[in-house]
């Protein structure tokens, strides 16, 4: 059975120009997560990948279809969803003047849970780092931190929202190892990224989405053998920024 | 009331916070430590006696005995002289009153009475409400010794006295019900705003913590706050400025537990209705202005224009910076401060109303 199942989910906002007229956000987004895989959710920005990630994490409104995580209902038990789940989100500021050590602790008490920081730091090479505020953290060692919290419950799934974005080589590929031997100790992943090369490094299968829909998804190879343009289109070889833009276009979002 | 361990956690978290942000912590003290300072040292200048000049044209005992009494008396500086040099001193501005006693003063009281002349510079005219009083209380004291008349009313003079209290005294009540309207205010409100801009309320909406957990954590963290700085203050104002409170200090605590519960409420409201920092700003502004000026802080609500009183009668720092006072400065019980009590409790339902509407932990938090 699949840890994570989603269907036909929707969500829809006022537009921007017209607060009477509504669009979708998510039009019919359906998944099928195995526990163990690492997914990732590729699409173009305003394609509607956070507020998916957003219902499926309990934090936004699910305003149709459904989505269940190990077997539970996001919408009916959201508390039962968000004990086994952990989010890491774009954002990643946190209280000002609270040692890295005293936050794992409060977000182990808000899991009702007592858990030792240093263990929790060591898993993400940050054990010299207790007293720090986050204030003085690197980028990286800012994701890292977050991943970290997002642990403290050992959740069955980790999600994490385009965990690379302005990381540097060293920094992202050192994610890459902490996401990869978290996925070896049997979590499943969910990520969204606009890195090709994160998600061919990483995933098991992937999902492209614009406009609020799934308009692709399989395993990186499978995607790359249906989309990419044959060699005498591509000077190299197709790989998966072409097949990214030969589906969503070479247009500018936002 | 028990808590549970994710309570007690944050709790202290949010105490943390506080106690590591020195710059919140100083200007939270700061300003009410400066006002009353400042307030306490120019009360010393406004009790500078006010100067006379006596000429005294009679040579009997009774006229004696009342210039005596008069430069006896902590509210004059008494001068005595001839009365020419006396009113042109008084022109000049040097004196504020020249009493002219009339040689048959107090002379054969039993047919008729005697009369002082009183001449007054227009300009200080408004010192002679405070000036007639005494006068006349001098010249009743001196009739009854005359006559032979048992002193009736002493007690009631006495306790006038008694309550011839000082500005900073006033003012004492009132800056504390200030700062914990801040406090209060700055602790739900402005926090939420700044914790939402964050992402640390998605952040904390994420986990399985329910709204009641964060708003409880929040109200006992700022009620502690509110309770220590007021009593920091109390401390500051009782042994350095050697300002007294009259009344029972589990009655003046008790309008400050209920004052704070009030702003804290009107604070969630307002953070839940503002959804950037600057208009959390210009929100507190129109909340917290007006009330500084118009809730009897700084000087009595009688003293402002009629029209306006019953207005500034109805704000929430009203009801409890006079609650506060009736307390310090009349001793007053809590029977006797129900209207100031009862205007809190409608202002905490209406605040706690709204904010149990606006407060929708989903949209707050993003």
């Amino acid at each position: 059975m699949p840890i994570i199942e989603v269907c036909d989910l929707q969500k829809k906002y006022p537009l921007p120009d017209d607060k009477s007229q509504k669009f979708f956000a998510v039009n019919g987004v359906s998944l099928s997560i195995e526990q163990g895989e690492v997914f990732g959710i590729l699409g173009p920005n305003g394609a509607g990948k956070t507020t998916t990630l957003e219902m499926i994490e309990g934090l936004n409104d699910i305003d149709g279809g459904e989505a269940r995580i190990d077997g539970i209902s996001v919408r009916t038990d959201p508390y039962q969803v968000k004990e086994r789940i952990g989010v890491q989100l774009q954002a990643n500021e946190y209280f000002d003047n609270v040692s890295l050590g005293e936050l794992l602790s409060l977000f182990g008490a808000l899991y009702h849970r007592t858990i030792d920081p240093l263990v929790l730091l060591a898993k993400v090479q940050l054990e010299d780092k207790a007293k720090a505020k986050p204030a003085a953290l690197s980028g990286g060692q800012k994701q890292r931190f977050s991943i970290a919290c997002a642990l403290v419950n050992e959740p069955k799934v980790l999600f994490l929202d385009e965990p690379t974005t302005g990381l540097d080589p060293q920094a992202k590929r050192n994610l890459w190892d902490l996401v990869q031997g978290l996925n070896d100790g049997g979590m499943t992943i969910v990520l969204t990224t606009h890195n090709m090369e994160e998600a061919e490094e990483l995933c098991d299968r992937i999902a492209i989405m614009d406009h609020g829909k799934i308009i692709a998804e399989g395993t990186p190879q499978a995607l790359i053998l249906e989309f990419a343009p044959e060699p005498p289109d591509a000077p190299l070889h197709g790989n998966l920024e072409d097949v990214f833009l030969s589906l969503t276009g070479h247009g500018l979002r936002e | 009331m028990m808590l549970n361990p994710l309570q007690r956690h944050l709790t202290s978290v949010f105490l943390k916070i506080f106690l590591r942000d020195r710059r919140s912590i100083f200007f939270s003290l700061f300003f009410p430590v400066i006002f009353m300072t400042v307030f306490s040292l120019a009360n010393v200048r406004e009790q500078e006696p006010i100067n006379i000049g006596v000429a005294n044209l009679s040579s009997n005992q009774v006229a004696l005995d009342f210039v005596q009494r008069l430069s006896d008396s902590p509210v004059f500086n008494t001068v005595t002289g001839e009365s020419a040099p006396l009113r042109e001193a008084l022109i000049a501005g040097d004196q504020t009153m020249v009493l002219e006693l009339p040689a048959d003063f107090g002379q054969s009281p039993e047919t008729r009475s005697s009369e002082i002349n009183v001449v007054v510079d227009a300009a200080q005219v408004s010192q002679l409400g405070l000036i007639m009083p005494v006068l006349d209380q001098t010249l009743l004291s001196i009739e009854r010794e005359f006559r032979g008349i048992a002193p009736l009313f002493t007690i009631a003079i006495e306790d006038v006295q008694a309550r011839s209290q000082r500005y900073i005294d006033f003012l004492l009540p009132g800056l504390m019900a200030l700062t914990l309207m801040n406090l209060s205010i700055a602790g739900s409100g402005f926090n939420i705003v700044e914790y939402r801009r964050k992402g640390i309320l998605k952040r904390l909406f994420v986990t399985p913590i329910e709204p009641k957990d964060f708003i409880t954590a929040i109200v006992l963290a700022r009620m502690t706050i509110v309770l220590v700085q007021l009593t920091v203050l109390i401390f500051l104002a009782v042994v350095l400025l050697d300002i007294r409170i009259v009344g029972n200090f589990f009655a003046y605590y008790f309008v400050v537990i209920f004052g704070t519960v009030l702003f804290l409420c009107l604070g969630f409201s307002l953070g839940s209705l503002a959804k950037t920092q600057e208009t959390i700003g210009a929100l507190g502004n129109v909340v917290i202005m007006p009330q500084i000026f118009l809730s009897g802080i700084f000087y009595p609500i009688e003293s402002m224009p009629e029209w306006i009183q019953p207005l500034a009668q109805l704000l929430p720092l009203s009801f409890v910076s006079t609650g506060m006072r009736e307390i310090a400065n009349a001793g007053a019980a809590l029977s006797e401060i129900l209207p100031s009590l009862l205007g809190i409790a409608v202002w905490l339902a209406i605040s706690f109303l709204a904010a149990t509407r606006l407060f929708l932990w989903k949209e707050v938090a993003s």
